[in-house]
């Protein structure tokens, strides 16, 4: 990735916290990695299609229910958890283990993606 | 689903691909433009025409990515307004074969891209060996040969 992106400061400060293995800016539409820090173990644009799924998903099913926009979507397993906050097109993806620390980093995911260009 | 293959090794990956990706359109054809597979097409005359632009496309594309980067390219992507389409090689012990797709908002290019990967694992993994006296499709037999497939899938 290239280090002149301007996702990458946000994304390496999401990835320094403790317990994450890896922050993606996907794009949702498109389920494709526009920008990534992640470690060797994940497979970034397998996360990204998936997760940028997901996110589509729950946002449909958030607006199907009248609940308006998908704010904030975790996605618990036994390994560890999947984090996403999204503006516009735009989705922040937080791949984590077990040991995280999950109410700072949500406030750190969801600052980022308040950041995120319009 | 409305899946017709002419070759029995090919439909489980094409219906696995079909149903993960949530594909409208596919088809996997030679790279001389006679079909294997479709998934999604009504009428005969619209995989003719899909077989003969996508071999088209693949040879232009194919010679294009020689040209500016020394080997083929890996894939073509077009998106329009509400549909788009998708096209690469597949390449297994058979031989090599294109691949197209077309699909909407229920799937997304990095989902068709992933179900792509493991489509073509399966497809390699699934095709028998080429057979020693499996002779080319000449241009004289190419038209028989295309009729031949055409009528296999669609009268089903």
């Amino acid at each position: 990735m290239s280090s002149s992106s301007p996702f990458i400061p946000s994304l390496e400060h999401l990835t320094r916290q403790r317990g994450v293995l890896g922050s993606l800016v996907v794009s949702e539409t498109d389920g494709i990695v526009i920008d990534a820090v992640v470690q060797p173990s994940v497979k970034a644009p397998v996360v990204a299609a998936l997760a940028a799924s997901l996110y589509r998903r729950a946002r449909q099913s958030a607006h199907a229910a009248g609940l308006g926009g998908v704010k904030y979507l975790e996605l618990v397993a036994d390994g560890g958890r999947l984090c996403m906050a999204g503006r516009d097109d735009l989705v922040v993806v937080l791949v984590t283990d077990t040991r995280v620390g999950v109410g700072l980093l949500r406030v750190e995911l969801l600052r980022t993606a308040a950041e995120l260009p319009e | 689903m409305s899946l017709a293959v002419v070759e029995r090794w090919v439909e489980a990956p094409l219906r696995r691909f079909v149903e993960d990706a949530q594909a409208v359109l596919a088809l996997l054809l030679t790279p001389s433009g006679q079909v294997l597979a479709q998934h999604g097409f009504t009428r005969a005359v619209d995989v003719m025409s899909a077989c003969a632009l996508a071999a088209a496309i693949h040879a232009s594309s194919t010679e294009l990515g020689r040209q500016l980067q020394g080997r083929p390219f890996a894939g073509l992507h077009h998106a329009g307004r509400r549909r788009q389409l998708f096209l690469a090689r597949a390449d297994t012990p058979r031989g090599p074969y294109v691949f197209l797709t077309v699909f909407d908002q229920a799937s997304s290019l990095g989902l068709v891209q992933l179900y792509y990967d493991e489509f073509t694992a399966r497809l390699g993994d699934a095709a028998p060996p080429k057979a020693n006296d499996t002779t080319e499709i000449l241009a004289e037999n190419f038209e028989s040969e295309l009729d031949r497939n055409l009528k296999l899938l669609f009268s089903r």
